[in-house]
């Protein structure tokens, strides 16, 4: 049936008489060859219960490339266990995932995510193995020059990276969210509870009972309010962001629903356990360790605003000088020069030197590799030695999240089991869960119970909730300790508490909504959960534009996926008009370009406009596979079936 | 939690209800008064087999959550194994007979038939004057727990409804979400190598089937009943025909195991507490 096995039958059958005849070097030339067999390719996602839609995505490539005679593997794994594989051990060959960033980005996003200097690193730097000196090049310069160069730059990076083809980009979805009506407000298309920006720009509802009236008269007012309502009725202290220290009253102990708790329902599970801000295959996106942890410096929108440094400027060609705001850690010691000194170092090697070889962070490489030295100038000034790169690099590497060195000095050995080091060149500190996380940002960690919900609350010594004196604010802005962060933040977060609580799909998050029990949902809903929002009057649905696009992540590093023109075909068999309409009900768009999110930044050539992918067209035959085209593509360039129509390939 | 204890409160209510229901139909008044009395004596008789029930129960409770997560570390991935095995299986059953009535049987069978099934036995055989059908159905329960839990570890797989959400509908948590809350509670997403599910119900419907002389009427009910819970599985989309396969063997394994380690020898006389336990290894299959 199969021409490798009667052929070694023939050749066991004819043996002994081949090789009386003497002819026994030409046997051996024949057996000496392996022979082919069919590819086999798995692919890795996560179940439905995790994300509704990435299996989806998954199923159709499965079918797609199961037709053209490629033997697929579908292995569903959870969250943590899929970024396990992929980018700590490299273990795969396909996944389909979501980018790790849900606000639009900036272009050298792409830096950490292909620049083949990360080759040897694990983590979210270069997961696919990615060697390519044209893609270098263009990461590289776009990093050095500005304006136009800047944008001609960016066109040619992405028209190569999608020539490559190192993932292939599918889809940017709608951040689907179920909110509670009359809770909180500002949830619209760009402020949902999935990001750090998003979630401190929430404002409490006004209280519509008549106890606005102590609404500026702060934590007193809040207390009674708080202990009085119960229900769905906010106090409303925190509307004018003057009541810094109003959790004193009814935020300490209110954890049912009532006061100021906001309370999210998730699938994911793994912020209730890990508070790792580096741990690469526990963050989603970072939102809530976003908000334990302060960077030097926020992206809010299409701008960044200075955060926990109070300004910083370019003083030399190879050297930019930051100065903090005045600020604490959770636990009370004050944040330091040394502590940002501390934190670049860290990253660049998680281990400061006590493993041979540095132990990079598997989060936030691309932008804080940039900062190549560190020295402090006194307790609230520290200079980055950075290179001569645009505005845009150095304040992408001024986003990484500042930890205190008291606590993570202690976490740079290599990490050990029970007291014994295994060879897993890892630190400690990459590890570690960082329970009880110290950080210094508007929220600090209260208490988690390990799959099913973690408690934050207020941090009240943040500078947001900090005013500025009466004088200082109208003579000099450089004493108010909010100096050059916009006013819609000052006083947030809108919420004394915030509650997460995990549910076990989307569906009974949504349900949680409707019944009044949650606040928003955080977590992806597919499309089975959306239409029970508008069974409820008191639920709603916001939709907005995610950047974190859905993608299909190739491992470069193995045949036959180290060829570009095969991973070409692959992008082929995607039709993302179809995931789009089927998997996501339309609450998606297809795309080319990773930066599809990103203002003004996909070129002409890769713009999505009609039905199909402008580069890479799916093998389209009314709507469903072409099949003989798709695998006249392949004999196009090199690849063999055999009479069955499977696709060989070398034993892999 | 109030949904979790609302669904928890009707399991209870239906359980009962058909309980008392069938205590009465299937027993009779008559063997339910004399099993009150000698309630006591019975229990003690079956004291070994209650305990080892108990303990395996108890070890599940507290040894569930760090075995889950030896078995994502450690547990053979399967997902992929049990998909290309049998592809499209379960899709097709759901996709030949899903009906909005049969999916309310369903979902009524998986939940409320379920327990019912699985603590109907233990008072119909409290009644019978002999204890060995009793011990053995608590042994073969014990059995399917052990050796299932240790699958679960073994085997690392996730349901037809996380794999194939596009073909398979996971009907029961679309209809009911709130009986999502109590599954999670027992049980875990990836805990479907077997379906204990089958092995269970398959366990009560072989004994039903073999004490068919003793409760006539309880063996048509309890058959169609198991058999409905086995289907429910797949097609609710919970389970792969794998898992019901494994099921299958599980409980069969199960009984047949109870038996060989029951000895049927040691209640020969009325129970009043004489009897001396079960020596494992003697006494195989001899029907009551």
């Amino acid at each position: 049936m199969t021409r490798p096995i009667s052929r070694r039958a023939a050749l066991a059958g004819f043996g002994l008489a081949a090789a009386s005849a003497g002819c026994l070097g030409r046997t051996e030339n024949i057996a000496g060859r392996d022979p082919h067999s069919q590819l086999t390719l798995e692919i890795n996602t996560t179940p439905a219960d995790d994300d509704p839609n990435g299996i989806r995505i998954a199923r159709q490539l499965e079918e797609h490339l199961t037709a053209v005679g490629i033997d697929v593997r579908l292995n569903t794994v959870g969250q943590t266990d899929l970024w396990r594989k992929v980018l700590i051990n490299q273990n795969f060959d396909i996944y389909v995932g979501q980018f790790v960033e849900t606000e639009p980005f900036d272009p050298d996003a792409l830096y950490g995510l292909t620049h083949s200097k990360f080759i040897a690193e694990s983590g979210w730097q270069n997961p696919f193995g990615l060697t390519e000196i044209a893609v270098d090049d263009l990461l590289d310069r776009q990093r050095r020059v500005a304006g136009d160069e800047r944008a001609d730059a960016v066109d040619a990076l992405q028209e190569t990276l999608c020539d490559r083809q190192p993932f292939s980009v599918v889809a940017f979805p709608d951040a689907l969210t179920a909110v509670r009506r009359n809770r909180f407000e500002g949830w619209t298309e760009g402020r949902q509870p999935l990001s750090v920006t998003g979630l401190l720009e929430l404002d409490a509802v006004a209280p519509d009972d008549g106890s606005g009236g102590d609404t500026d008269s702060g934590d007193g007012g809040s207390g009674t309010d708080g202990n009085a309502t119960t229900g769905n009725v906010t106090t409303g202290n925190a509307m004018t962001g003057d009541t810094g220290d109003a959790d004193d009253g009814d935020g300490a102990d209110t954890d049912d629903g009532g006061g100021d708790v906001l309370r999210l329902v998730t699938t994911d599970d793994r912020i209730t356990e890990n508070w790792n801000p580096i741990a690469a295959e526990y963050r989603k996106y970072g939102t809530f360790t976003g908000l334990l942890y302060d960077p030097l410096v926020r992206a809010d929108g299409e701008s960044v605003v200075p955060w926990l440094a109070a300004d910083w400027e370019r003083v030399d060609d190879d050297a930019v000088d930051v100065s903090l705001r005045d600020a604490r850690w959770h636990d009370g010691e004050p944040v330091t020069a040394s502590d940002v000194a501390f934190t670049y170092e860290f990253l660049r090697d998680t281990s400061l030197g006590n493993v041979e070889t540095p132990v990079p962070t598997p989060r936030f490489r691309g932008r804080s590799s940039l900062v190549e030295d560190e020295r402090v100038l006194d307790d609230a000034t520290v200079r980055l030695t950075v290179p001569d790169v645009n505005e845009t690099a150095v304040s992408r590497a001024l986003q990484a999240p500042i930890l205190p060195e008291h606590v993570w000095s202690e976490r740079t050995d290599a990490a050990t089991i029970a007291g014994f080091e295994f060879d897993f060149e890892t630190t400690e500190a990459v590890v570690s869960n960082n329970p009880d996380p110290v950080g210094s940002g508007p929220l600090r960690f209260v208490e988690a119970t390990a799959g099913e919900s973690v408690v934050f609350e207020r941090n009240p010594d943040h500078f947001l909730g900090r005013p500025a004196s009466d004088d200082a604010e109208a003579a000099e802005e450089t004493t108010d300790p909010r100096g050059g962060i916009p006013s819609r933040y000052h006083g947030k977060p809108a919420f004394d508490r915030l509650r997460i609580e995990v549910l076990p799909s989307d569906i009974s998050a949504v349900e949680s909504v409707a019944e009044g029990l949650a606040d928003a949902t955080a977590s992806n809903l597919g499309p089975a959960s959306v239409p029970r929002i508008g069974r409820s009057d008191d639920a709603r649905l916001v939709s907005g534009r995610s950047a974190a696009f859905y993608h299909v992540g190739y491992n470069v590093r193995r045949s036959p996926l180290s060829n570009p023109r095969f991973r070409a075909v692959i992008a082929r068999l995607i039709d993302k008009s179809a995931v789009v309409e089927d998997a996501f009900n339309g609450y998606a768009k297809a795309a080319t370009s990773p930066l599809a999110a990103s203002a003004d930044a996909v070129p002409e050539s890769l713009t999505w406009t009609g039905e199909t992918d402008p580069v890479h067209p799916f093998f389209d035959d009314g709507g469903s596979l072409d099949v003989a085209a798709a695998r006249a593509e392949l004999r196009d360039i090199g690849y063999r079936f055999d009479d069955e129509g499977r696709l060989l390939s070398r034993g892999q | 939690m109030t949904p979790f204890l609302s669904v928890l409160a009707s399991v209870v209510a239906w359980v009962g209800t058909m309980l008392a229901v069938a205590s009465v139909a299937i027993v009779g008044p008559a063997r339910l008064r004399e099993a009150w009395s000698g309630l006591r004596a019975r229990l003690w008789d079956a004291r070994r087999a209650v305990a080892v029930l108990c303990a395996v129960l108890l070890a599940s409770a507290i040894g569930r959550s760090s075995l889950q997560s030896v078995s994502e570390l450690f547990g053979l991935q399967a997902t992929a194994l049990i998909y290309g095995l049998e592809g499209g299986f379960v899709a097709w059953v759901q996709a030949t007979f899903a009906l909005p009535a049969l999916t309310a049987y369903f979902s009524w069978v998986y939940v409320y038939g379920y327990a019912f099934l699985l603590a109907f036995p233990v008072v119909a055989y409290l009644a019978l004057p002999r204890t060995a059908t009793l011990r053995r159905v608590l042994v073969a329960y014990a059995l399917n727990y052990a050796i299932g839990l240790a699958l679960y570890t073994a085997v690392f797989a996730y349901g037809p409804r996380n794999v194939m959400p596009d073909m398979v509908t996971p009907l029961l948590f679309t209809n009911q979400p709130d009986v999502m809350l109590l599954a999670t509670e027992v049980n875990v997403n990836t805990n479907v190598f077997p379906s204990l599910h089958t092995s269970l119900s398959v366990t009560v419907g072989t004994f039903a089937v073999l004490t068919r002389e003793e409760y006539p009427l309880w063996t048509p009910v309890a058959v169609p009943l198991s058999l409905s819970v086995v289907v429910a599985t797949m097609y609710l989309g919970i389970h792969w025909l794998t898992d019901v396969v494994a099921g299958f063997a599980l409980a069969f394994g199960s009984v047949a195991l109870a038996y060989r380690l029951v000895d049927p020898r040691s209640d020969a006389a009325e129970p009043s507490g004489d009897a001396d336990g079960e020596c494992p290894g003697s006494g195989t299959g001899a029907d009551d």
